[in-house]
């Protein structure tokens, strides 16, 4: 679990304070892909926590509700709709995105775990798409 | 932009020299004023001198002429009265004539040319002298007649008359010297005005010409800091774009770079994730490229075959399968390698496994030709282990 400041700014909002940063915390079991993600959130002006397993989440969610959540579907100790599915009791109206490599059907998921994740963008999409999917959910 | 400030160094060396030159022409000009009005102011001392002298001996001479009068009369007196008073008198009053004599002798020590005028003067009023030294000595011996004889013989009228001409000649020759000097002081204050005047408006105009000449270079030097300024608000402008410029590609690189690195993971962890479901499947999977060599197998395809990986992969399919009998495999003819070349599917086909052991095993065969963009790239195969009994 950590915070960092952003390597370059994108969004011109790399100056703004802490405070009006949105919140996004980012679940996966891979620290490649929690530090990328962590470079890149931060360099377009997003503050960054990120967990690696089920238990790291609940913290962050405990020490400071995020705006959105990132989850992968494959954890360590848990499955990440399962986690969801806890964490969306403690923040109702989050916003959740399933980051998943996992060949998935997206209408079927879109049908079937809609209470659950607001959006599903594959790991094999293009950073940007999820950018567009975070600037979606939290701004629009 | 090719703006040329000039050169500063050069152009205030010019300006140096320019202001050097002409603040010294001014100091030459203030030297030849101050040597040229000290110059009259002497000459006007001088003039001044001369004329008091001039005066004084105007003076002299009236004072002379009046004592050498009273003289006379005061002698004729005594002549008549014998009062010795008189003669007393008179005596002062030739005292009084030596002194003024000497005064006036004084005052032309100076002047030949006055003396010359003044020696027949004193020769007069010496040879007068001795005429009244004689006249008086003749009254102290009582002789009337040798007195009233010499009174005729001495001719004091004609002496007198002499005296007051060459006094006169002296007074107006002094006279006419006091006007030419009076003249002349006038002409040199008229000069000496002029010269300061004309000394001045050049001095004016000199130090006119430097203060036109330093607000030129001022002018100068300010427009090259105008444009200095200019040039320097310029290329920091450009600087400021370039930086911003080179930042905005500096950050989209560094996005890019994030992107890529995305990329290849998402690569790898979809082809890992990919090979995990290979691998979990319990049917046997090969993956053979167009010319049917394995690329790649699964543990199940392992365990029926009993060779390694390493000895089949890059070797060909039909070395260890073939298409049961009676499924019309001519020995020129492959079946495998034309449903690829043609995109077909082969299922549910009856085929023989040769183990490492040597062992045959059928199986059930389902080929699947992989498309990369409509272009046949390999394909997959299924082995399915079924009974000999079924095979038959």
């Amino acid at each position: 679990m950590s915070s960092a400041r952003p390597p370059f700014d994108i969004s011109g909002m790399a100056t703004t304070q802490r405070t009006t940063r949105r919140h996004i915390l980012v679940i996966d079991d891979e620290q490649p892909i929690l530090d990328l993600l962590q470079e890149y959130l931060t360099a377009h002006g997003y503050r960054v926590s990120t967990a690696s397993n089920a238990q790291q989440a609940r913290n962050v969610v405990e020490a400071e509700a995020p705006a959105l959540i990132i989850t992968d579907l494959q954890l360590a100790d848990t499955d990440g709709l399962q986690l969801v599915g806890e964490l969306r009791v403690l923040l109702p109206g989050t916003p959740v995105i399933l980051l998943t490599g996992v060949l998935l059907d997206a209408r079927a998921m879109e049908e079937n775990l809609r209470w659950k994740i607001s959006s599903y963008v594959s790991k094999t999409a293009p950073l940007q798409t999820l950018l567009q999917e975070i600037s979606r959910l939290i701004q629009g | 932009m090719s703006t040329d400030p000039g050169s500063p160094a050069p152009q205030s060396d010019t300006t140096l020299r320019r202001v050097l030159l002409i603040f010294g022409a001014a100091a030459l000009v203030l030297v030849f004023l101050v040597f040229v009005t000290l110059r009259n102011v002497s000459q006007s001392a001088e003039t001044a001198s001369l004329r008091n002298q001039s005066d004084t001996l105007l003076s002299g001479l009236d004072a002379l002429q009046v004592t050498l009068m009273t003289a006379e009369a005061e002698l004729n007196r005594y002549l008549l009265t014998s009062d010795a008073r008189d003669q007393n008198v008179y005596q002062g009053k030739r005292v009084e004539l030596r002194e003024q004599v000497a005064a006036i002798t004084a005052l032309l020590a100076s002047a030949p040319e006055d003396q010359k005028l003044f020696i027949p003067v004193t020769e007069l009023l010496n040879r007068r002298t001795e005429d009244a030294d004689r006249l008086l000595a003749l009254k102290q011996t009582g002789d009337a007649g040798a007195l009233r004889q010499r009174l005729i013989d001495t001719g004091a009228q004609g002496d007198l008359r002499e005296l007051e001409r060459r006094i006169g000649q002296l007074r107006d020759h002094h006279i006419a010297l006091l006007s030419t000097r009076d003249r002349d002081s006038s002409q040199q204050a008229q000069s000496t005005r002029w010269i300061v005047i004309g000394g001045l408006v050049l001095e004016l105009l000199l130090l006119g010409g430097a203060a036109w000449v330093i607000r030129d270079a001022l002018a100068t030097r300010q427009e090259a800091a105008r444009l200095l300024q200019t040039m320097n608000e310029q290329l920091e402008e450009r600087v400021r774009q370039r930086t911003a410029e080179l930042s905005a590609t500096n950050a989209k690189l560094l996005a890019q770079n994030i992107e890529d690195r995305w990329a290849k993971q998402a690569t790898e962890h979809q082809n890992r994730y990919n090979l995990l479901i290979i691998d979990a499947v319990s049917d046997s999977v090969f993956v053979v490229t167009k010319l049917m060599n394995v690329s790649r197998m699964n543990p199940s395809a392992v365990h029926l075959t009993g060779v390694e990986p390493s000895g089949l992969i890059d070797k060909p399919f039909t070395g260890i399968v073939r298409l049961a009998d009676g499924e019309g495999a001519a020995p020129t003819y492959d079946p495998f390698a034309r449903a690829l070349a043609e995109g077909h599917e082969l299922r549910s086909k009856r085929a023989i496994v040769t183990t490492k052991g040597g062992q045959s095993v059928p199986v059930r065969l389902d080929m699947y030709p992989l498309r990369d963009r409509d272009q046949v790239v390999g394909g997959v195969i299924i082995l399915q282990t079924i009974a000999s009994s079924s095979l038959s």
